[in-house]
């Protein structure tokens, strides 16, 4: 009898470990597959990256270097050509702090949910994060409980991945490849985050958020801010809070006056 | 010297994603500043799409001759009705190569 038991329970805690791996399998497809789009927006700009690297004289390791331990899309490219023209070393820091410091948003955005997460993962969570792993955290429960997390490490691990693929090869086909820099391969990107962004359009002050940030990037960009990108974001959520705020008073005037 | 430049990078790009997601760092938001960072992503977002689309060469491009911009505003309306992201990135993509195209020829 007490064998015939343990067997039985020997069995379900086998079958529940290869349920338990099964999902996992799952969330860490469904992590890849949701990344995909944008896993695939980057190859142009990825290529770019790691052939520029090689045209303005870095070594192999140098190129590689960048993807794997930089990791960055913007930066990366800006500070490839500041190396190559030889840019004084405060100069690249400097710049680099700068286009890298929305991420400062994301961490700060991000906080409250990676609360109850173990401390050793916010490390590869934080160098992960990216504008693309960003773009994928805004459900409200995200990074909370194991699928959750396991999906974050998937999708933004396949970007990092995919990332230091593009690059490679850039690096190796780059000087095989007609110049790259006047195809347009910045409308890829912009046309995913297109298509991230407005479906997520769902009341009005998101849609002011949007509308707000996309007219300071312009007057910003044109007047070429440095913080330009940092500071039409900050507008633009000001703008979203407000409203919201407004449309919360509104609705207490309007309940107050009923009761 | 150029390898501990990017050493030196890689710490920035670092620092800056994972500064405020660190435990230890004293910072507790109030529910003002949850709701008010609720919208970084749509305005993060926003704010590296358009000036691509919008600003070619440091010059503001509000003409039908910008690939940019056409080609966007289809992605734009494709994504509002809730379109698959792999049909406007096919559908956009291939109007932008088309136009550009047109634009060499």
């Amino acid at each position: 009898m007490i064998i015939y038991m343990s067997e039985n329970i020997y069995q379900q805690t086998v079958k529940s470990k290869s349920i338990a791996r099964k999902t996992n399998i799952r969330i860490v497809l469904k992590g890849f597959m949701d990344m995909m789009p944008l896993n695939l927006a980057v190859i142009p700009w990825g290529i770019l990256c790691g052939s520029l690297a090689i045209q303005r004289d870095f070594s192999v390791l140098e190129a590689l270097l960048m993807p794997l331990i930089v990791f960055a899309g913007s930066a990366q490219l800006v500070a490839t050509e500041l190396i190559g023209g030889n840019a004084p070393l405060a100069t690249i820091l400097f710049t680099t702090f700068i286009i890298s410091s929305r991420h400062f948003l994301y961490g700060l955005s991000l906080r409250d949910k990676m609360k109850v997460l173990p401390n050793k993962w916010r490390y590869p969570l934080g160098f992960l994060l990216t504008d693309e792993l960003f773009a994928l955290s805004t459900h409200t429960r995200a990074f909370n409980g194991k699928v959750r997390l396991l999906y974050a490490l998937a999708s933004g691990g396949s970007f990092y991945l995919c990332w230091l693929m593009w690059n490679i090869i850039g690096i190796f086909a780059g000087s095989y490849l007609p110049d790259l820099t006047s195809l347009g391969l910045d409308f890829a990107i912009a046309v995913t985050f297109i298509a991230l962004v407005i479906p997520s359009i769902k009341n009005i002050p998101i849609l002011v958020t949007v509308v707000v940030a996309g007219l300071c990037s312009v007057v910003f960009k044109l007047l070429a801010w440095e913080l330009d990108l940092v500071f039409s974001a900050l507008l633009g959520m000001l703008a979203g809070y407000y409203v919201l705020r407004f449309q919360q008073k509104v609705k207490r005037v309007i309940k107050e006056n009923i009761t | 010297m150029t390898l501990i430049t990017i050493i030196l990078m890689a710490l920035i790009t670092f620092l800056t994603r994972y500064l405020f997601i660190h435990p230890k760092i004293p910072l507790r938001l109030n529910v003002k500043m949850v709701s008010f960072l609720s919208f970084s992503a749509p305005a993060v977002l926003t704010a590296i799409w358009v000036p691509i689309i919008f600003i070619r060469e440091g010059e503001l491009a509000l003409s039908i001759a910008n690939p940019y911009l056409i080609a966007a505003t289809v992605a734009v309306i494709l994504a509002a009705k809730k379109a698959n992201i792999y049909l406007i990135l096919l559908a956009s993509g291939g109007l932008f190569a088309f136009l550009k195209m047109g634009v060499f020829i």
